[in-house]
Order: structure tokens, then C-alpha cells, then sequence
């Protein structure tokens, strides 16, 4: 069994965002840690390691919310690196974002992500659907790490 | 892209200054040659006249001179016959009186016909008939034995001063016909002459006409067959030319659902946060009025709200709403910038570079990076403030994102293609990473690590402008190693290619 708990990765640009779902995650009970990142290259170096050969997360159990629109690069570009590497592609993959493009979808489902959220304008709506994915999420199984 | 030549808008299928001009050459060539067959005419019939004159003086003097003659002879006879006597030497006599008689009725009818009677011909008359009268009466004399009275006769000298009298009054006649006949003689070769040079000075007006009727005809033909070339490859190329606005015109429609679709979504990011902590500041609001309301319980989670979570919401709230001032403004830019009115003007590329590169000589100096400039570029033709925001805008990135660990070394080289020029910025910068190349120039995007401040709107603003340009702008680059910024123009911006880029910004 694996001693460590499941963390949760977010990479969300918007501190105003990430303040608002940290809080309706743990309004859900959810007590997990959450490391935030700000950026891409923040959160890429964080899961894949200053090397990128994600050997860093080999003995992590992660859960990564992901926002697509970030300033440096595309939340699809760190997806489709995650879901790549051996180490880190079998941690689930929350897409959580404004965008709600056909297309921007079905790319992210082809490149592995488990699942895709559009992040509501409507606050009580946004605050639903945060607190439901944490009560999701606190019954969700992780694989454990290796 | 190619337009249709001026000369094929301006130029009917018939020009009438054309018509007109050629008409008028021919009109004057066929008024000249009318004026030259007249004159031309009248002299020939004034010299047909000189030549008759002529002829008739020609046939009076000879007429004359054959009078003349006769009369020696009829004297000659006369003389012999009566020195002699015998029959033989009276010959001539017989002879030349005909001949006189025909010669002075010719003599006559030529006075006659020339209309001018002469008192001299009377004289003559009667000169020859008392002449002719004194050799018979002498002749008839000596026939009839009576040779000593016709010598007498012949002494009298009568005979001889008819004959002298006679002679003045043909040799008057025959020097008069002789002077006519040069005075005839000379006008008729004034005539020829003045013939000769009415048909000389007419055959160089008609040539002169002729050759510029034909000048005319051959430069409208050769307008014609240019115009005709000009609209050949207007045709040929209007198939490219609907294909190259097809593409510009599709570009510039992804441009709008992409600008649209980065737009709703960098507004509504702001958007959400103000919703989101209006309904935590309610959150907060609710629980300090539970315990303002007297309800103990709550004192711990009053004081949380009062103390954090209230300011903080409303720290949120006010940096969303600024943050969404700036998004509009960016936009509000990009709008103004893609409405205002490009002006072409020619440029001296070398010395905007040089401007430009003075401006950014300030934080060169303070990141002690060098750049070089070309001494030398051609003139182009394009807008002076979008030019300098082009080029200013990817000199400031240059100079922003040197990498710190080594001197940043920045250079401009222009080069030239036909009817293109390319600007290309190099430096040793950071570089950007290659899935990155593209997305740099999207609104509100930037690129690797974020220590330096900016909106990701620079270079946004550069592509449109390069594109109103009739341009682009592109980017190769290696991660670390540094970045080329390629500025590609069209040497001589014409203000319609600009349009279609214009509803991009809009």
C-alpha cells in the first residue's frame, strides 16, 4: 500500500481562479494537498523535473487540474507530455478551463485527458460544479505510484 | 498584386483624337495636292500658250525673212534680165513673185490672228506693191525693145530707195519678232521653273502630311498593342489574382474566429473571478451579519471573513476589473490601429532603422548588448508610423529577452527581391521554443519563462500591422540559442491591399 496520499497538481494561470476552486474543493471535504502553479514551464519543471524525464514523479500518487489557456504555453502542450511519459501518464488529467471549442475537446480526449470541464461563467454554477468534482474527486481512485 | 495598366482604363476601343488628328492630316494633304494640280494646271496652260506664241514668232520672222529673200531674188532677176537681155536671167524674177505674194498673205493672217494690225505692214504693202510695180513697168520695158529707158528707169533710183525703205521696215519686223520670241523664251522658262517648284514645295507638303497621318496610325497601333499585352496578362493573371484573394481573404476570416475566440475567452477569465468572489464577499457578508445579529457562535468565522477573505475578494474583484480594462484597451488599440489610414510614402529604410535603433540605445547600453545597423537600404514605399512600430516592436523583444549569461549581440539585415524588401532582426537571445513559433504572435499569448513584464499584445500588434502592410512578419528561432524575426514588405504598398487586413483589427 502506498504510505504517501494522492496530491493534486493545478496549473491555472488566474490566482483569482485557482483561489475560487481551491476553496470550493475543500468546501467538499476534500483535504488533499494542492500545489498551484501559476504557469507551464512552472508546472512542466514541477511534474517531468528540471530534466524533463519525469523521473522526479516516478513515486507520486498526482492528480493534475489543468487550465489550457496559459501566457507561456497551451495546457494542451503539457498534456500531451504528461500523457506521455512513462512516469507520469497514468495520473489523471482534469481539464478544467474556459474554452469549450469542439475541436480543443477532442484533441485533449485523444491525448489521454480522463476528463474535460468548461469552466461555467455563472458563479453558482462554477461553485456547483467545483464541489461536485471534489466530491468526485474524494472518491476517485489514483493508480498508486511505483 | 497586380493591377491593370492605367493606359487600358484611359484608352476607348476608338480614340477619338485619333480619328480626329488623322482626318485632319489627310484633309490637308488632299487640300495641298488640289492647290498644287491647280497651279499646276494654270501654269501649263500659260506655258501651252507661251510655246504658241513662240511658234507664231518663230513662223513671222521666218515668213519675213522668205519676203525678204524673194524680193533680192525678184531684184536679182530684174538686173540681169537687163543687163543681158535674155530670157534666162529674168527666171528669179518670175519665180519669187508668187513666193512674195503667199509670204505677205501669210505675213497678214498671222497679224491677224495675233489682233494686233501694224501701220508697218501697210507700209510694207505698198513698199512691195510700188516696188513690184517699178520691176514690171522696168521688165515690160525691155521686153519691148526699150532697154535704155528702163536703165533710166533703173537710175532713177526709184527703184532703190523702195528697195532700202522695204528692207528697214523687215529687218524692224524681224529684230521685233526676234525680241518677242526671247521674251517669250524667258517667261516660259520662268514658268517651267515656278512649275517645278510648286510641284517640289506640294510633293513635301504631301509627304509631310502623308508621314504624319502614318505616325499617328502607327503609334494608336502601337498603344493598341501594348493596351492589347497589358489585358493578356491581366487575364492571365486574374485567375492567380483570385486565388491570392481567396487565400488573404480566408486568413484574414480565421483571423477574426481566432481574434473572436481569444477575446470572449481572455474577457470571461476576469469575468468569472468577479462573479466568483462578489458570491464570496456575500459568503463573508453573511457571516459577519450572523455574528453582528448576536449569534456567538460565529465570532471565529466572523473574524476569518472580516479579516481575510472579505479584503481578499474584493483585492480580486478590483485586479479582475483592471485587468479587464486593460484587455479592452489592448483591443480598443488593436481596433484604432486596424481603422487609421495608412499613408505610403517613400521611406529611407537606413536611416528609419537608425532612428529606431537610437531609440532602444538606452536599455542596449544598460543590458550592454551591441546592435548593428546597415549603413545602406533602399527607399520603400509604405507607412512611416507602422513601419517604425513593426520594427520597434521586435527591436524591444530583442533587447527584452537577451538571455543574461552572455553579451547580447543584436543585427538588422535588409535584402531585396524584385518588387520585395525583408527585414530580418537577429539576436542571441533566449529563443523561442518551435511548437511556440506561431502562437507568439496571438493576442494576449506569450512564451517561455515569464520574468518580464507585458500583456502579450507586441507582437499581436506587429503581425496585423505587417499584414495591412501587403507583409507578414515570421519567426525562426532555437530554443537558447536566439531568434530571427523576418519582416517581409511589399517594396511599394498600394492602400487597397491593406483592406482585406483591415477587417481584422475591426
Amino acid at each position: 500500500m502506498n504510505a504517501r496520499p494522492v496530491s493534486i497538481v493545478m496549473i491555472e494561470d488566474d490566482e483569482g481562479h485557482a483561489r475560487l476552486i481551491e476553496r470550493n474543493i475543500r468546501r467538499a471535504g476534500v483535504n488533499n494537498v494542492i500545489t498551484s502553479f501559476r504557469n507551464g514551464t512552472d508546472g512542466l519543471n514541477f511534474l517531468l523535473g528540471a530534466d524533463g524525464s519525469g523521473e522526479v514523479s516516478a513515486s507520486h500518487s498526482m492528480l493534475i487540474l489543468l487550465d489550457l489557456n496559459l501566457p507561456d504555453m497551451t495546457g494542451v502542450d503539457i498534456l500531451a507530455k504528461v500523457k506521455s511519459n512513462v512516469h507520469t501518464r497514468r495520473s489523471p488529467v482534469i481539464i478544467l478551463t474556459t474554452t469549450d471549442d469542439e475541436g480543443e475537446i477532442k484533441r485533449c480526449y485523444d491525448l489521454g485527458a480522463n476528463v474535460y470541464i468548461t469552466k461555467p461563467v455563472n458563479y453558482e454554477s462554477f461553485a456547483n460544479a467545483i464541489q461536485q468534482l471534489g466530491l468526485f474527486l474524494s472518491v476517485m481512485q489514483v493508480p498508486v505510484a511505483d | 498584386m497586380m493591377r491593370v495598366a492605367p493606359s487600358l482604363v484611359c484608352m476607348p476601343l476608338f480614340s477619338s483624337a485619333f480619328a480626329r488628328r488623322t482626318v485632319t492630316l489627310l484633309l490637308l494633304g488632299v487640300l495641298a495636292l488640289l492647290v498644287i494640280v491647280a497651279a499646276a494646271s494654270w501654269l501649263t496652260v500659260r506655258t501651252g500658250a507661251h510655246t504658241e506664241e513662240v511658234i507664231r514668232e518663230r513662223d513671222l520672222r521666218m515668213v519675213t525673212g522668205t519676203i525678204q529673200t524673194a524680193l533680192l531674188d525678184a531684184e536679182t532677176g530684174q538686173r540681169g534680165y537687163l543687163l543681158t537681155g535674155e530670157p534666162r536671167y529674168l527666171e528669179p524674177y518670175t519665180a519669187s513673185l508668187p513666193t512674195i505674194r503667199e509670204g505677205l498673205e501669210t505675213l497678214s493672217s498671222l497679224y491677224l490672228q495675233q489682233d494686233r494690225p501694224d501701220e508697218r505692214l501697210t507700209q510694207l504693202k505698198m513698199a512691195i506693191d510700188e516696188k513690184l510695180a517699178e520691176l514690171a513697168e522696168t521688165v515690160d520695158l525691155a521686153k519691148g525693145g526699150r532697154r535704155d529707158e528702163a536703165l533710166a528707169q533703173v537710175r532713177t533710183d526709184r527703184g532703190k530707195a523702195t528697195m532700202d525703205r522695204m528692207r528697214a521696215i523687215l529687218d524692224g519686223l524681224i529684230t521685233e519678232a526676234e525680241g518677242r520670241v526671247t521674251v517669250r523664251l524667258a517667261e516660259l522658262d520662268r514658268a517651267s521653273e515656278l512649275l517645278l517648284w510648286v510641284a517640289g514645295f506640294g510633293a513635301l507638303l504631301i509627304m509631310l502630311f502623308a508621314g504624319g497621318a502614318a505616325w499617328v496610325v502607327v503609334r494608336y497601333t502601337a498603344q493598341l498593342v501594348t493596351a492589347r499585352h497589358e489585358l493578356q496578362a491581366a487575364n492571365a493573371s486574374l485567375e492567380e489574382r483570385v486565388a491570392e484573394r481567396t487565400t488573404s481573404l480566408t486568413r484574414a476570416n480565421e483571423e477574426i474566429q481566432r481574434f473572436a475566440y481569444i477575446v470572449s475567452h481572455d474577457l470571461r477569465s476576469p469575468l468569472v473571478n468577479i462573479m466568483g468572489f462578489a458570491s464570496e464577499l456575500e459568503v463573508g457578508a453573511e457571516a459577519l451579519k450572523r455574528y453582528l445579529e448576536g449569534d456567538a457562535m460565529q465570532a471565529d468565522r466572523a473574524k476569518t471573513a472580516a479579516l481575510e477573505e472579505i479584503p481578499e475578494a474584493i483585492r480580486f474583484i478590483r485586479a479582475s476589473t483592471g485587468r479587464m480594462d486593460t484587455l479592452i484597451s489592448a483591443i480598443l488599440k488593436l481596433s484604432r490601429e486596424g481603422r487609421r489610414e495608412l499613408n505610403p510614402e517613400p521611406i529611407d529604410l537606413a536611416k528609419l532603422l537608425a532612428a529606431t535603433a537610437a531609440s532602444v540605445q538606452h536599455q542596449l547600453d544598460e543590458a550592454n548588448a551591441t546592435l548593428s545597423v546597415p549603413d545602406k537600404a533602399p527607399v520603400v514605399v509604405s507607412d512611416r508610423l507602422a513601419l517604425e512600430q513593426v520594427v520597434g516592436n521586435v527591436l524591444d523583444n530583442a533587447v527584452k529577452y537577451l538571455a543574461p549569461d552572455r553579451p547580447g549581440r543584436i543585427a538588422i539585415v535588409v535584402s531585396q527581391s524584385p518588387g520585395r524588401i525583408s527585414i530580418a532582426i537577429s539576436d542571441n537571445g533566449r529563443g523561442i521554443a518551435k511548437h511556440d513559433s506561431e502562437r507568439i504572435f496571438e493576442l494576449f499569448r506569450r512564451s517561455g519563462t515569464q520574468d518580464r513584464p507585458g500583456e502579450g499584445i507586441g507582437l499581436a500588434h506587429v503581425r496585423a500591422l505587417a499584414r495591412r502592410l501587403g507583409g507578414d512578419i515570421s519567426v525562426r528561432s532555437e530554443l537558447g540559442r536566439g531568434s530571427t524575426f523576418q519582416i517581409d514588405l511589399p517594396a511599394r504598398l498600394r492602400v487597397s491591399d491593406s483592406r482585406t487586413h483591415l477587417e481584422v483589427t475591426k
